[in-house]
């Protein structure tokens, strides 16, 4: 397994969120993480990218354990995370956005062929380089997170609740942008409320609920199950 | 009456050289690190006694002296992330801090002064003039030392704004300043770049220190004064923004100088404060807003 997450326990000072989460994904699987509020999706991907230090459990990434480390460490094993806010810097441009993004590259040279590269791919930031981030709109402000997170080229790319608060337009363009990415060989692991969103795309799917693996299967498998789908989804089984 | 004007003009031009390098060193540690560091006075005071310990007990030349007080404060400033702020960033996790790194730097304040006093004495101590000689301009004149100061200062605020805009750390230190998570999911050290930010900061400071000890005495609590009137010039141009620092600075210096034609000069020092309550009370985000950005 690429990323795997073994009984992983975690949270905020002595409030323990996650109470034993595992899950495992291969090179280039899309897992979905879904659940009601509070069940600590987002303290989840927090967790596996070091911003939350696991009280017990591993994190590991090819067989590395990464449980423990810094995110400015973890990002160097390989991981990309993106925030649920997109996590941008607001008074910076769109360009050095982008430069502060390849601030591990080796060399003024390979951040301009990174940028060339993820411009070209996110057209529309290619006459804007020296917008402020901050006076792009919502939507935009979310391509130009994943944008960046792509200028290191990740093994794993983490996506926190990216289709929150977004125009419809800008959910498919963000899920048409993770399609192609995972045709590039990438893997993501996507916080998601967009139910129906993540199932379009996902291999995998993980329900979490009060910080404890509830399901774990396919989408087909998850579809298939009348339990998960009256109480996680919503839906009537039947 | 025009003359006396200019003069004053000129006066107040080459004051707000020294409180530039001064408050924008301050702003940049608190615009990154959100501290209000009580002890850039000292940082500015031990550039003045590195410059002492090279230029009048060493005999080296000045340029010596101040390249060595910017080390000096330079490496002083780095030492006192891992040091003191760390621990206490530790200590903290999560909670808001409150008052407690204002406490931390005022006892380092008083930790450097009583160090500086125990060490050195508390003579005032004498550096001879860099550059002699006055610049005649005719309706005043103005000493090359001053004019030294504010050239110095002028090319070293210059060069940090490059730095910020262009260089790949400086870029990181806005990136933190506007979004430290983020900036650590790029794969920026935070703590490396917190004591860089506190190094560049003393740096500056140390280098003023340096380039005023021909004009002031060099004495242990020789930057407090100054601490206190940059905190006026920070919240004046927006705490954290370091081109409101930079235009706040000469608004202060200049505004003090004129003042003089109006005021008894022994009312001059207060002029800061009056600022700075005013703003306080009418505009708190300062002239420019909080933004270590653009």
């Amino acid at each position: 397994m690429l990323l795997s997450v073994e009984d992983v326990r975690a949270g905020y000072g002595p409030i323990e969120i996650l109470q034993g989460v595992s899950l495992a994904l291969a090179a280039g699987q899309i897992g979905g993480v879904i659940g009601p509020n509070g069940a600590g999706k987002s303290t989840l991907l927090k967790t596996i990218f070091g911003y939350l230090r696991p009280t017990a459990g591993r994190v590991r990434l090819d067989g590395r354990a990464i449980g423990g480390l810094r995110p400015d460490q973890t990002m160097r094993t390989g991981l990309a995370y993106v925030a649920q806010d997109g996590g941008l810097f607001p008074d910076m441009t769109v360009h050095d956005n982008l430069v502060v993004g390849g601030h591990t590259l080796p060399g003024r040279r390979a951040v301009r062929a990174a940028a060339d590269e993820v411009l070209a791919r996110f057209p529309l930031f290619g006459d804007r380089r020296r917008q402020l981030a901050g006076s792009l709109s919502g939507g935009e402000q979310r391509l130009l997170a994943l944008a960046r997170a792509l200028m290191t080229r990740p093994r794993v790319l983490l996506l926190d609740e990216p289709s929150a608060a977004l125009a419809p337009r800008y959910i498919d363009r963000v899920y048409e942008t993770v399609a192609e990415l995972h045709r590039g060989g990438l893997a993501l692991l996507i916080v998601e409320q967009n139910v129906e969103a993540i199932l379009a795309v996902a291999h995998l799917v993980f329900v979490l609920d009060l910080g404890r693996n509830a399901f774990g299967g396919t989408p087909a498998d998850l579809r298939g199950s009348d339990r998960i789908r009256r109480l996680y989804l919503g839906e009537d089984a039947a | 009456m025009l003359d006396t004007l200019l003069e004053f003009a000129i006066q107040g031009v080459v004051l707000g050289g020294l409180y530039a390098l001064f408050a924008v060193g301050l702003s940049l540690i608190f615009g990154v690190l959100d501290v209000i560091n009580v002890a850039h006075g000292e940082f500015f005071a031990v550039g003045g006694y590195l410059a002492v310990g090279a230029i009048v007990l060493l005999h080296l030349p000045p340029g010596v002296g101040i390249v060595g007080a910017a080390l000096g404060a330079f490496l002083l400033g780095v030492a006192v992330y891992p040091v003191l702020i760390a621990p206490l960033k530790r200590r903290l996790g999560r909670r808001p801090a409150g008052p407690l790194y204002l406490v931390l730097t005022l006892g380092l304040s008083t930790f450097l002064q009583s160090s500086l006093l125990a060490t050195a004495g508390g003579d005032y101590l004498q550096v001879p003039p860099y550059v002699r000689g006055i610049l005649d301009l005719g309706v005043t004149a103005v000493s090359y030392q001053r004019l030294l100061v504010l050239g110095v200062a002028m090319v070293l605020l210059l060069g940090l704004f490059v730095f910020l805009r262009l260089h790949r750390l400086g870029l990181a230190v806005r990136a933190v300043a506007q979004n430290p998570d983020a900036a650590q999911a790029m794969g920026i050290n935070l703590p490396r770049i917190f004591a860089l930010t506190l190094g560049l900061g003393a740096a500056l400071a140390g280098v003023g220190g340096a380039l005023m000890a021909p004009l002031f005495n060099v004495y242990p609590a020789v930057g407090f004064p100054l601490t206190i009137k940059a905190f006026a010039i920070t919240i004046l141009g927006g705490m954290g923004n370091l081109a409101g620092a930079l235009l706040a600075s000469f608004v202060i210096s200049l505004a003090e100088a004129f003042s003089v034609m109006l005021i008894p000069s022994q009312w001059q020092n207060l002029i800061a404060f009056v600022v700075m309550i005013v703003v306080l009370l009418i505009r708190p985000q300062g002239l420019l807003g909080r933004a270590l950005s653009r």
